[in-house]
């Protein structure tokens, strides 16, 4: 592992790894005790609209793909705000034609064939510098709003009428934690793919709710061990030649169930 | 001085009316207790006094205000406190939510905030807990904090709904007890179902039931009758009783009950 550190694409890629992870930490939380999983994966395969509609207009995919999960994100925000309860079906309906727009943007793309296992599951080895850019640009942002707003996101994330009450903008904050979200999972693709997406916004943060008493401390813990996890993953990946995105995640995975084996959380 | 007045209110959520011609006048340093079934508008009417939803018809004047402009006079305390215990927070973080928006530092939280969110716990006895995962309470413990929570912008209204449901005997006692501590300096509203505890703590009584019938029950003696030696009221009686207008039952029939000695 050490001797493939020399290649720019190893680099990119373990940089692309431990930013990602870090932006999964802390936006995972917020969406795990938002309970926001199943909408962060409709938001993750409603993307690939953006991707193939950015393939066909020749725009940088990341540009195409974050657009598009925003204005998808904005649309969930919108119509849960009024009918929290229709949330599931609205997203259901989001993903699916997410994704056939994507495909049929891609079939239309005149001579050019673009690899959808390499969005399905990831591409961790082919991160571009401007790649790492975006993933820079996204965590300082995303450290920026939860530092600042810290006590708004914690008040609407644990008791949104109360905090409501206390003359909090709701709608703003389940907004916003929404677009990061959006923004999160499109960098997260790019790692493991957005069909994996979910176990990377999930699995570590599962593991850090029971090792934190605050939501801060949760997302940093969180951060933490997607780190490691992703560092972990890439190594299998380069040792065994497998899919980097499948090996994180199984990765995680195993992590877990030996975590649930010996903690007090295995035997609820 | 009258610290909740509502005049003639009615509402409605699509067609068929929640609340009609409640009248309503709560003064400093009342105790009172909203009872009445299930469905028969108590929580409606705590939404309405909180600025949740908006009163269609009449008026509602907290302190001579708009409900939407007298968020910091009201300390609320919501049902159901039991949800979410998995959710990593801290008890201190959870009354820090109790400040209004105002004067606040760039990041994190004041000092004056934490202090006045610990004098809060304090009052509740609860501050020993401050750095403990809110989780890790019993149900009577977190409705304390919760209450703390309610204190921490120093309202002049305390409005708990159902604030016993979830807690055993003596637990409800304790909470009644601090309530009644809590009431000597601040107006108490607690909406609950617990009719013959409630009763013994508050000194007016309103059952909501589409309508509001109004009860001073300061004088208890005179009020009820008990059942039996063991000094409790009979619940059924009591629901009769407060649903009418007035208490004609018990001079037409054969008392049943023994007034309270």
């Amino acid at each position: 592992m050490i001797e493939a550190l020399q290649f720019d694409f190893m680099q990119h890629a373990l940089l692309a790894g431990i930013l990602v992870s870090f932006a999964a930490g802390i936006i995972g939380s917020l969406i795990v005790v938002n309970r926001m999983v199943f909408l962060a994966g409709g938001i993750a395969h409603t993307s690939y609209g953006g991707i193939g509609l950015a393939v066909y207009f020749g725009l940088p995919i990341f540009l195409g793909a974050s657009l598009f999960a925003v204005g998808a994100a904005l649309l969930i925000a919108a119509l849960t705000l009024k009918k929290r309860h229709r949330m599931d079906t609205f997203i259901g309906l989001i993903w699916a034609v997410g994704m056939a727009i994507g495909v049929i943007f891609v079939d239309l793309t005149p001579g050019y064939n673009v690899d959808l296992m390499s969005y399905l599951f990831g591409s961790i080895l082919a991160v571009s510098t401007s790649d790492i850019y975006f993933m820079v640009v996204l965590l300082v942002v995303i450290l920026f709003i939860v530092t600042l707003r810290y006590r708004d996101i914690l008040a609407v994330s644990y008791d949104s009428e109360y905090a409501g009450l206390r003359g909090v903008n709701v709608r703003f904050f389940y907004t916003l934690i929404l677009i990061l979200s959006a923004l999160t999972v499109v960098i997260a693709i790019k790692v493991v793919g957005l069909i994996l997406v979910i176990a990377m916004l999930t699995i570590p943060v599962y593991i850090a709710e029971s090792l934190s008493k605050s939501l801060l401390s949760m997302m940093f813990i969180s951060g933490a061990i997607a780190t490691l996890f992703t560092l972990v993953g890439l190594w299998f990946s380069y040792t065994y030649d497998l899919t980097s995105g499948a090996s994180i995640i199984l990765v995680s995975a195993v992590s877990l169930g030996l975590f649930l084996l010996f903690s007090k959380r295995g035997r609820i | 001085m009258n610290v909740i007045e509502i005049r003639d209110l009615s509402f409605s959520y699509e067609k068929e009316p929640v609340l009609e011609h409640i009248n309503l006048t709560v003064e400093e340093k009342d105790f009172l207790a909203i009872i009445g079934p299930n469905g028969g508008g108590k929580s409606t009417l705590l939404k309405l006094m909180l600025g949740i939803n908006k009163a269609k018809e009449g008026s509602i004047k907290i302190l001579g205000t708009d409900p939407k402009d007298s968020l910091r006079e009201i300390g609320y305390v919501p049902q159901n406190t039991n949800v979410n215990t998995d959710f990593p927070i801290k008890v201190i973080e959870v009354v820090l939510m109790g400040h209004v928006d105002g004067k606040r530092p760039l990041f994190g939280y004041g000092k004056d905030e934490i202090a006045c969110a610990m004098g809060a716990l304090e009052q509740v006895g609860m501050q020993e807990y401050a750095q403990t995962k809110i989780g890790s309470l019993s149900g009577g413990q977190r409705q304390r904090v919760m209450i703390a929570r309610a204190l921490c912008a120093h309202p002049k209204i305390l409005i708990l709904d159902e604030p016993t449901s979830s807690i055993d005997i003596t637990g409800q006692r304790d909470i009644y007890e601090l309530l009644k501590e809590l009431n000597e300096y601040i107006t108490v509203i607690v909406v609950s179902h617990d009719i013959s505890v409630i009763l013994e703590y508050a000194n007016k009584a309103a059952h909501v039931n589409k309508t509001l019938s109004y009860h001073d029950i300061s004088d208890k003696n005179s009020t009820f009758h008990t059942h039996g030696n063991d000094g409790h009221f009979c619940e059924i009686e009591l629901l009769q009783m407060l649903g009418s207008e007035s208490c004609n039952t018990c001079e037409e029939e054969q008392p049943q009950w023994r007034l309270k000695p």
